[in-house]
């Protein structure tokens, strides 16, 4: 008899379950007189070189959903997170917000984020992610669900100075594809010239170039089921001795990133790999300091294929009400439309996430003749890997741990294999 | 030709050039980072990155591109009456409060002024969030009371004017009091006016703190009206660059008023320092 029970009280919790994944609802579409006022937090807008754009994209948007505001507020990057998180305790969470892709986990898992297959039905999300890099798409996703959707990212490129290639007697048509000819070319332009060799960005602040290194020499920096660091493999050593070598060598400068960085502006670094982000300010300084700027895709491990890995943020959704949800939707789908990642590569200065526009004359044709160093950057979407970010509260703690030691490892003469499976060790006892 | 000063007990002593040279040598050190600033706002983009000590071509570009940038008109404003309003507010809390715990004894005063203390130590992180969620149920995001409201008493001002009052001579209350002073009469009329100094010296640190605060503002703030300068400033910096030529022109500019201020309060802000020994 309780047996009988227990099979009926499953069969109903069936029936009851499926009725539900049926009758799921999503928020309908706005209706003309429904007027809406969303909340959006962005990083990008109010700063002096990027906000521009950025309330371009608003107000585009605005003039064409008339019915919709956005109420754009600036919050800087380094401090975005505890905001959201402050409004979210204090109960008026944003209903969007441009996060950093290293918090996807901490954000999808403590912040409530919205997946947009909750939100959007499946044929209207699949009709707009027609035409976006496959690669790409993966960047917001976190258990086969998209938290956020990538908005401004960009890839690890090597910017370097023809000029200063010339006058070490190196071919600028012909830049280096392996960090093997890396290391070689930066220690001509040294010894030719009085300017440094090269420089590879991030060894402070976040960790997407040190995971597009690990990457590119056959590694990872947590395994697929998310369960273990990694950045003590073989291959993990094996990338950040490299850049020891380099260091050590005299080929790689000793100056932090902020000061190479002036050095680039005037000339005075050979090589930079760095986000392509950076691309915009590169080009106004080199045509201001009088030297020629190019740029080249990340250099591989041998014959290893490259995995350059993302920078940049993507836009998640945390409101709670219908309306809201629908009308942030609608500003989703304007921002990443083929009108609005020309707006973002062209006034922003980011990659655009659907790369037939920009052989479209409607949208970047113009603008890519005109900016040909975007295109090293766009081949790389074919073999884009996602930034990965660390599960549990403790994910910064974890990415300040492995930037930490491959600091440590890259600026001495450390044992690197030592100073690596130490760190992962202590990164993985705060792995959840 | 050596110059002489005075000591203290009144006598005149030389000085020597050795003491001279050096207090030249630091005074440099500690302006050359403004003269840096300064320089900077008027560089040309081609000389930015000049190690040259003197300007080449000579441009107010910056100062345009700045003022267009960001509303800094509204956010000095926005930042005077922040900070002067948060510095009368704890300036007048921790006044009554030194003379509440050094004039009477009571029950508990121990306790509570080791409370006082203690909150002194609870680092900003930990009551940033109770007190913006008690901010944003009064309705103040956005609004001035929410800048200034919440620092409207400040535990170390209260634990520095203390100690000054506790030092105050209780024979000049009791005269007073047998004059028939009340106690109000004898806070102003007999105890401020002594101390003013070392409430002067107090003022000018906690309008220059109020001044720099950061995180604050950017939290209770959403838009750039109603923000400080501190966050405009934050608006030439990013990530992927930093637009040093307009940041330096906001920063001139932003120093602007707290330099009028130094300049006209000179002679009373460094005896206030003097007197009561604050550094």
């Amino acid at each position: 008899m309780i047996r009988l029970a227990h099979v009926l009280l499953v069969a109903l919790s069936l029936f009851l379950l499926a009725g539900l994944v049926v009758a799921q609802d999503y928020p309908a579409p706005l209706t003309a007189d429904q007027n809406v006022t969303i909340r959006f937090y962005s990083y990008n807008l109010g700063n002096a070189a990027f906000g521009p754009g950025t309330e371009k994209l608003i107000a585009e948007f605005m003039e064409a959903n008339p019915n919709i505001t956005v109420e754009g507020v600036p919050v800087p990057a380094a401090e975005m997170t505890a905001r959201v998180q402050a409004d979210i305790v204090a109960g008026t969470p944003p209903d969007v917000a441009q996060l950093i892709f290293d918090g996807l986990d901490f954000i999808a898992t403590n912040f409530n984020a919205k997946p947009l297959e909750t939100i959007v039905p499946p044929e209207e999300l699949a009709a707009h992610f027609e035409g976006f890099s496959p690669n790409g798409l993966q960047l917001g996703r976190l258990n086969d669900l998209t938290y956020g959707l990538p908005f401004t990212f960009s890839t690890p490129v090597m910017f370097y100075n023809a000029d200063l290639f010339r006058a070490a007697g190196l071919d600028p048509d012909a830049p280096p594809t392996t960090w093997a000819q890396v290391k070689e070319y930066a220690l001509q332009i040294a010894e030719a010239t009085e300017a440094e060799g090269v420089h590879i960005a991030g060894l402070g602040g976040f960790d997407w170039i040190v995971q597009s290194l690990i990457g590119s020499n056959g590694g990872q920096v947590l395994s697929a089921d998310r369960s273990t660091i990694e950045f003590g493999s073989e291959a993990a050593i094996g990338a950040i001795s490299m850049w020891q070598d380099l260091r050590l060598s005299g080929a790689h400068s000793q100056f932090t990133d902020a000061e190479i960085t002036e050095a680039m502006f005037t000339g005075n670094l050979g090589m930079y790999l760095q986000s392509s982000a950076i691309q915009r300010t590169l080009i106004t300084n080199a045509e201001t300091n009088g030297w020629e700027l190019r740029a080249a895709a990340m250099p591989a491990f041998g014959d290893l294929p490259t995995t350059p890995v993302n920078s940049g943020s993507a836009l998640f959704m945390f409101s709670d009400d219908p309306a809201r949800q629908r009308a942030t939707w609608e500003f989703l789908k304007f921002v990443t439309s083929e009108r609005g990642y020309t707006i973002i590569t062209s006034d922003i200065g980011y990659l655009p996430l659907r790369p037939a526009i920009v052989e479209d004359p409607q949208y970047l044709q113009e603008w890519a003749k005109a900016n040909p160093l975007v295109l090293p950057n766009l081949e790389q979407l074919t073999r884009l890997r996602a930034w990965v970010s660390y599960p549990g509260p403790n994910w910064r703690q974890i990415e300040t741990i492995l930037l930490e030691s491959v600091q440590q490892a890259v600026t001495s003469d450390g044992d690197v294999a030592t100073i690596m499976t130490d760190a992962a060790a202590r990164a993985q006892a705060l792995m959840p | 030709m050596e110059a002489l000063r005075t000591t203290t007990g009144g006598q005149l002593q030389r000085s020597s050039p050795r003491s001279h040279l050096l207090l030249i040598v630091l005074s440099l050190v500690a302006v050359f980072p403004i003269y840096w600033m300064i320089l900077t706002s008027f560089r040309a983009d081609g000389e930015l990155y000049s190690a040259s000590l003197l300007p080449g071509q000579v441009t107010l570009d910056h100062y345009a591109r700045a003022w267009n940038a960001i509303p800094m008109g509204r956010m000095l404003l926005n930042t005077v009456v922040m900070a002067a309003s948060q510095t009368l507010l704890q300036l007048m809390t921790s006044v009554l409060a030194a003379y509440g715990f050094s004039r009477w004894n009571f029950r508990g005063k121990s306790i509570l002024y080791a409370l006082f203390a203690l909150t002194w130590l609870v680092p900003f992180q930990a009551t940033m969030i109770p007190n913006y969620v008690t901010l944003t149920q009064l309705g103040w995001r956005n609004s001035l009371a929410g800048l200034i409201i919440p620092h409207a008493s400040s535990a170390f001002a209260i634990l520095l004017l203390f100690q000054s009052f506790k030092s105050f001579p209780l024979e000049l209350i009791d005269a007073a009091r047998i004059d028939g002073a009340t106690n109000w009469g004898v806070l102003w009329k007999v105890i401020f006016p002594n101390l003013r100094a070392s409430i002067a010296s107090l003022g000018v640190l906690l309008f220059i703190s109020a001044w720099n605060d950061y995180f604050w503002p950017l939290l209770v703030t959403s838009h750039l009206e109603n923000s400080t300068i501190q966050i405009g400033l934050q608006m030439f910096l990013s990530t992927d660059g930093n637009l040093w030529g307009p940041l330096m022109a906001a920063a001139t500019t932003a120093s602007l008023p707290i330099l009028v201020v130094y300049v006209l309060l000179q002679r009373q802000i460094i005896d206030s320092f003097v007197k009561s020994g604050l550094r």
